[in-house]
């Protein structure tokens, strides 16, 4: 589903973050991303939502390949892809609600249609009394839920998460893995970067490291 | 890929409570909110109201006391073009009547003039009192006749014939056309409306300038809320399609504000009293034909308002992927 060949990137002229990164996601499949803090998680994760083009190398999603993709096409392939943004980049002037519908909304889909489902999540991830209120006012764990829910919402068919349990106790963390996995028992594919060891250890699930620009697979 | 959502039974009766506001948010949120998923009540869309406001207050304060000098003008050098006269000296061929009821007689013959009325004694006197005083003007001393001529503008008379044919049919008799001070005045009159004209013009290069920066300065501190709709796959035109509809309204709200300031400022100036004109500018107000004229103010900023938020959104979402 996800193929990168020999992939580098690099920001402007500096020098590449990483580099002959080659690696395959199978439909239905749950990796962890790991690796320390600079090694580039980050800009991987940048690379599969589309933020990014790699400097070299081949990126093949869906089966097509992304540096042939017309770009009026980019779209729909964002709206298979759900995100959770290390720094959660809710909008602070929409309420949690419609933060988490706005997936939704960007379909062009009638409020009716989604507004239970939309209900239904958000007291899945234990924000039901939380609906009305705007991202400032929400912890740092509430924030991150909506986040999660926020990528979820439209049923993606690849989630990527970069630090999802960052800001969580241990409990909620496991809470949160439990969602990604029932969500990946119901064909998502999942990609979660983290530092989270004991997450990792905890969920017996295969690896990619990233070290010095270069990438492995564990497990 | 089969795909289910984790399920719990719908609970569509959860729909939070509205939003209790206070007054002050109240207005704000009539100001600035928007119903687009840009943010409403923030300090960059209220100074943009502001500003868009204080512009189109200015352009169209402009734009009403150009529109009155260009009308000023117009009516005063018609009404003149409009206007002849006849003077007819006194002659030692012809006395005095029979020289008008020659002159009449090529007046009535003429095509294009609507009236033709002799001034009688009374008319001339208080024509004369302004420079040789009241009471000074002695029944004996020697009065010319004058005749005042309406024209018909539409369908002129040959002036330059109609000034032979009277000095043929009266001796003394001088068709007189104003077109010394009709000259000076039309030049005076376009000086003044160019004038008013040009400082329109700076007015509303000025409001189009502001708004512009107001606009693109909104935009930025909404930079955030663009990437993330695009990044979550918006496409352009549905991005682009929320950032105008924001900007309109914003945009309309802040020159419907500027336009009423401006209504106010014009009728106030008529009930201050003042009879008197500013810059051949009636004081007292503007007349009321020119009133829709001003509304093409604030419909001008929100098109520019709107192009600029388009013509930048476009551009930001072309330097992302």
């Amino acid at each position: 589903m996800i193929r990168f060949e020999n992939v580098g990137m690099r920001y402007g002229m500096g020098p590449e973050v990483l580099r002959d990164v080659s690696f395959h996601l199978a439909p239905g499949s749950f990796h962890f991303l790991t690796g320390p803090s600079g090694a580039g998680k980050t800009s991987l994760l940048k690379l599969m939502f589309l933020a990014q083009r790699p400097s070299r190398g081949l990126i093949t999603m869906f089966g097509r390949d992304i540096a042939t993709l017309p770009r009026d096409e980019l779209p729909t392939m964002r709206r298979r892809i759900g995100v959770v943004f290390q720094e959660f980049r809710l909008l602070d002037h929409l309420t949690t609600y419609e933060n988490v519908a706005l997936p939704l909304k960007i379909q062009g889909r009638n409020e009716d249609s989604y507004r239970a489902d939309v209900h239904e999540l958000l007291h899945w991830v234990g924000l039901g009394e939380r609906m009305k209120a705007r991202p400032p006012t929400l912890s740092g764990g509430e924030k991150q839920r909506a986040a999660i829910a926020r990528a979820v919402v439209a049923q993606p068919d690849l989630l990527l998460a970069d630090e999802p349990t960052g800001n969580v106790d241990p409990e909620m963390g496991q809470r949160l893995l439990r969602l990604f996995v029932e969500l990946n028992r119901l064909g998502t594919s999942i990609l979660i970067a983290t530092h989270d060891h004991a997450l990792v250890s905890s969920a017996g699930l295969p690896e990619l490291v990233l070290q010095n620009g270069g990438l492995i697979v564990r497990g | 890929m089969a795909k289910q959502k984790p399920v719990k039974p719908a609970r569509p009766d959860l729909a939070p409570p509205p939003e209790k506001r206070g007054l002050g948010a109240l207005l704000a949120s009539l100001l600035v909110e928007t119903r687009s998923v840009m943010p409403a009540a923030g300090a960059t869309g209220l100074s943009l109201v502001l500003v868009i406001a204080a512009m189109c207050f200015l352009a169209s304060l402009t734009l009403g006391a150009a529109l009155s000098v260009g009308h000023a003008a117009r009516s005063w050098t018609s009404e003149l073009a409009g206007a002849l006269t006849v003077e007819i000296k006194p002659s030692r061929d012809m006395d005095s009547e029979t020289q008008l009821d020659a002159v009449m007689t090529v007046l009535s013959k003429t095509p294009g003039i609507i009236t033709a009325r002799p001034l009688d004694r009374e008319d001339i006197r208080a024509l004369l009192e302004p420079w040789l005083g009241q009471g000074k003007v002695s029944d004996d001393l020697p009065l010319p006749t004058l005749v005042a001529i309406s024209v018909d503008m539409a369908n002129p008379p040959d002036i330059a014939g109609l000034s032979l044919e009277i000095a043929a049919a009266a001796p003394g008799a001088l068709l007189d056309t104003h077109r010394q001070w009709q000259a000076q005045l039309l030049r005076s009159a376009r000086t003044a409306e160019g004038f008013g004209y040009g400082v329109l013009a700076i007015v509303a290069a000025t409001t189009i300038a502001i708004v512009t920066f107001a606009t693109r300065a909104g935009l930025s501190a909404n930079h955030e809320v663009v990437e993330v709709l695009h990044l979550i796959g918006a496409r352009d035109r549905f991005i682009a399609a929320e950032v105008q509809r924001h900007f309109l309204h914003l945009g309309l709200r802040g020159g419907l504000i500027g336009l009423a300031l401006s209504v106010l400022a014009f009728m106030g100036a008529g009930y201050s009293g003042e009879t008197d004109s500013l810059f051949l500018v009636p004081v007292w107000g503007l007349r009321v034909e020119i009133y829709p004229w001003l509304l093409s103010v604030p419909i001008a900023a929100s098109l520019v308002a709107v192009l600029t938020a388009r013509i930048t959104v476009f551009r930001t979402l072309e330097q992302m992927l």
